[in-house]
């Protein structure tokens, strides 16, 4: 099987499972959700005296790894956004924020990616929220390639840090030699009549309308953000300077996350249109990604109409 | 008031009925939680049958007695019940889970009428049933909360303030009953997080505690019928369930939590397990 075409929590486990066998104070920590990310039976077995299973207690894993990471362990805690992030955010906030230590928050099945499960267990501001406070760094890999490459980096560098893990296959984006780099965005493609920016789950799907637009004539300048926090201004400056229309997609509420960060460095920077694509404003349900795509519009055809459109009203704008 | 007289053969055949018509809707849509949802049956059925005060018609009226799934990922057993009770169409039990249902794999209390609180964000139910019950008492109601909670869900911390507040208040409108089928996802509970002592655990929080056979009739009734004479504390009674009972495939097996049903021949497979499959579906 090309690596490509995993699973991207079996790319989670076999990841970790490797940085352990390099470093032996990697440790893997449940809350009863461990076959959902991936890690049971894989890590549970290939390192059992690194794999801690806390029963469903998120708060509580949340404490126990701000206490491993103290003591020079470097601690991934994983479980659905919903508990990794908002049931636990308290203790994510002081005893992992706050206190600055050294623990990993993995927040799987990331907004409409956890369709089946519903309202309870979707998450729409885990970005937002994570984004919000200090000393977090949030990331958001979109393919296997740059999965495996932010856990390593995650390993090498001492600090607090949340990301979204996308449970399922996923296309391939980038390839083997990419290296993740928290400072810079990734330009998947670049043009000149608009700039779309998209991160974690939705960027296969803007991948995807950037190309099909630029054969069509209109030639997108596709920024791909790994990393929401730190987030990288001058890319997105550069690039709206020379588009002056933005669209920004992501599998989140519109507020605070993703489009929030580039309205924030836009409106100080470089005032420039900018059209957010999401979720707006509700709480998940039961419900398959189409009925998503459809009922909140921004699903591929969405995505591809809203370039669209920008770049018209851009034009009127200039004639005006 | 929507009670019915005890009649073992139609009572078990009631189970079995229920468990096949839950597992076909868990089958059809493709994926669900099926173990901790089958499980439940004679003891769902014997609070809606024969217990709770309730009035179909009147989902919200205001002296009935009210049910919490705490452990809300249940939802489709509880769903197959209310329609059974007369709560909603059956024909809406063939919608579980599909694109704008009103019957979602996690209890809702805006989408589904008789569910009296949203829950699947595990050990927040029995808190709201707290809450339920001491309005109860502030309103001189005399409706009763109970509450279903796992042993999987009783690892969270706000099971046991859930269980100190309303021993410090004295919530003896409160019965609350744990499913203990000793399995959650990634183990059997003892190898997760152990529970034991349990009874113990309980009796120390202040409440009075009960042991039942969670499959059993005669003990669920007459055990639920003693924690209601209880005063002055809250009731916990601990059920000894068989996680999945009555699917001779997957009967206390981890797999059983969350089934993915990806064909025909998986969905067969599944059904073929169910120890009575003589039943009419109504959708
Ligand atoms: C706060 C929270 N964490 C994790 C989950 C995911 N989850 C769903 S069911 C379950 C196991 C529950 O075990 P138990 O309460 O014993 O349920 P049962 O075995 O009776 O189905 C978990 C961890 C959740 N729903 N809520």
């Amino acid at each position: 099987m090309n690596y490509h075409e995993m699973e991207m929590r079996a790319v989670y486990a076999g990841t970790l499972n490797g940085l352990m066998d390099e470093n032996p104070h990697v440790i893997c920590l449940e809350a009863d959700l461990g076959k959902s990310s991936g890690t049971v039976p894989e890590v549970r077995e290939k390192h059992p005296d690194n794999f801690i299973e806390c029963g469903v207690c998120e708060a509580n894993m949340i404490g126990i790894a701000a206490g491993l990471a103290k003591e020079g362990k470097i601690p991934f805690c994983a479980s659905f956004t919903s508990f990794a992030s908002r049931r636990a955010y308290d203790q994510v906030s002081i005893s992992v924020g706050f206190a600055n230590n050294n623990v990993k928050i993995v927040g799987t099945a990331p907004g409409i990616t956890n369709g089946p499960n519903g309202g309870t267990h979707i998450c729409f501001q885990d970005l937002a929220i994570m984004r919000a406070m200090p000393n977090m760094h949030v990331y958001s890999p979109c393919d296997v390639y740059e999965l495996r490459s932010i856990l390593r980096f995650m390993v090498k560098e001492k600090q607090p840090t949340y990301m979204q893990l996308i449970r399922v296959k996923v296309g391939k984006i980038l390839d083997t030699n990419y290296r993740f780099n928290p400072e810079k965005a990734v330009i998947l493609r670049e043009g000149s009549d608009v700039t779309l920016v998209s991160t974690g789950y939705m960027t296969q799907f803007a991948y995807k309308v950037a190309n099909e637009l630029s054969s069509g004539g209109i030639s997108v300048d596709l920024l791909h953000y790994p990393s929401v926090k730190p987030f990288d201004a001058e890319t997105l400056i550069q690039s709206a300077k020379k588009t002056g229309a933005v669209v920004a997609v992501e599998n989140q509420n519109i507020i605070g996350g993703l489009g929030g960060a580039v309205c924030e460095v836009l409106s100080e920077n470089y005032p420039t249109r900018v059209k957010r694509l999401g979720i707006p404003d509700r709480f998940g349900e039961v419900a398959s990604e189409q009925y998503f795509f459809d009922k909140y519009g921004f699903g591929p055809e969405h995505i591809a109409r809203a370039c669209r459109d920008m770049m018209k009203n851009k034009v009127k704008g200039n004639s005006a | 008031m929507g009670k019915e007289r005890f009649d073992r053969k139609k009572f078990d055949r009631l189970a079995q009925e229920i468990r096949y018509i839950t597992t076909d809707m868990i089958c059809r849509y493709g994926q669900g939680h099926l173990g901790g949802s089958v499980d439940l049956a004679e003891i769902v059925i014997t609070l809606y049958y024969r217990i709770m005060n309730i009035r179909p018609a009147d989902p919200q009226w205001g002296e009935r007695d009210r049910l919490v799934l705490s452990k809300g990922h249940c939802g489709p057993i509880l769903y197959t019940i209310l329609a059974y009770k007369g709560f909603f169409p059956k024909s809406w039990l063939a919608t579980l889970n599909m694109d704008g249902t009103r019957l979602p794999s996690h209890v809702d209390q805006n989408q589904t009428p008789g569910v009296d609180i949203t829950a699947g964000s595990l050990g927040q139910g029995l808190s709201c049933a707290c809450g339920i019950a001491l309005a109860g008492k502030m309103n001189r109601k005399n409706y009763r909360t109970f509450c279903i909670i796992g042993d999987g869900e009783s690892n969270e911390g706000q099971i046991w303030e859930a269980a100190l507040f309303a021993s410090h208040n004295r919530l003896d409108n409160l019965l609350v009953i744990c499913d203990y089928n000793k399995l959650q996802i990634d183990g059997f509970t003892e190898d997760v997080l152990g529970l034991e002592p349990l009874t113990e655990k309980w009796h120390s929080f202040g409440w009075e505690v009960f042991e039942m056979d969670g499959h059993n009739w005669d003990d669920i009734y007459r055990k639920i019928h003693k924690a209601m004479t209880v005063k002055g504390k809250p009731s916990m009674i601990i059920a000894h369930t068989i996680k999945c009972k009555g699917n001779r495939l997957l009967e206390n097996k981890p797999e059983c939590h969350y089934i993915r049903v990806p064909d025909k021949d998986t969905y067969r497979k599944i059904m073929d397990g169910l120890v009575y499959k003589d039943v009419q579906l109504p959708y």
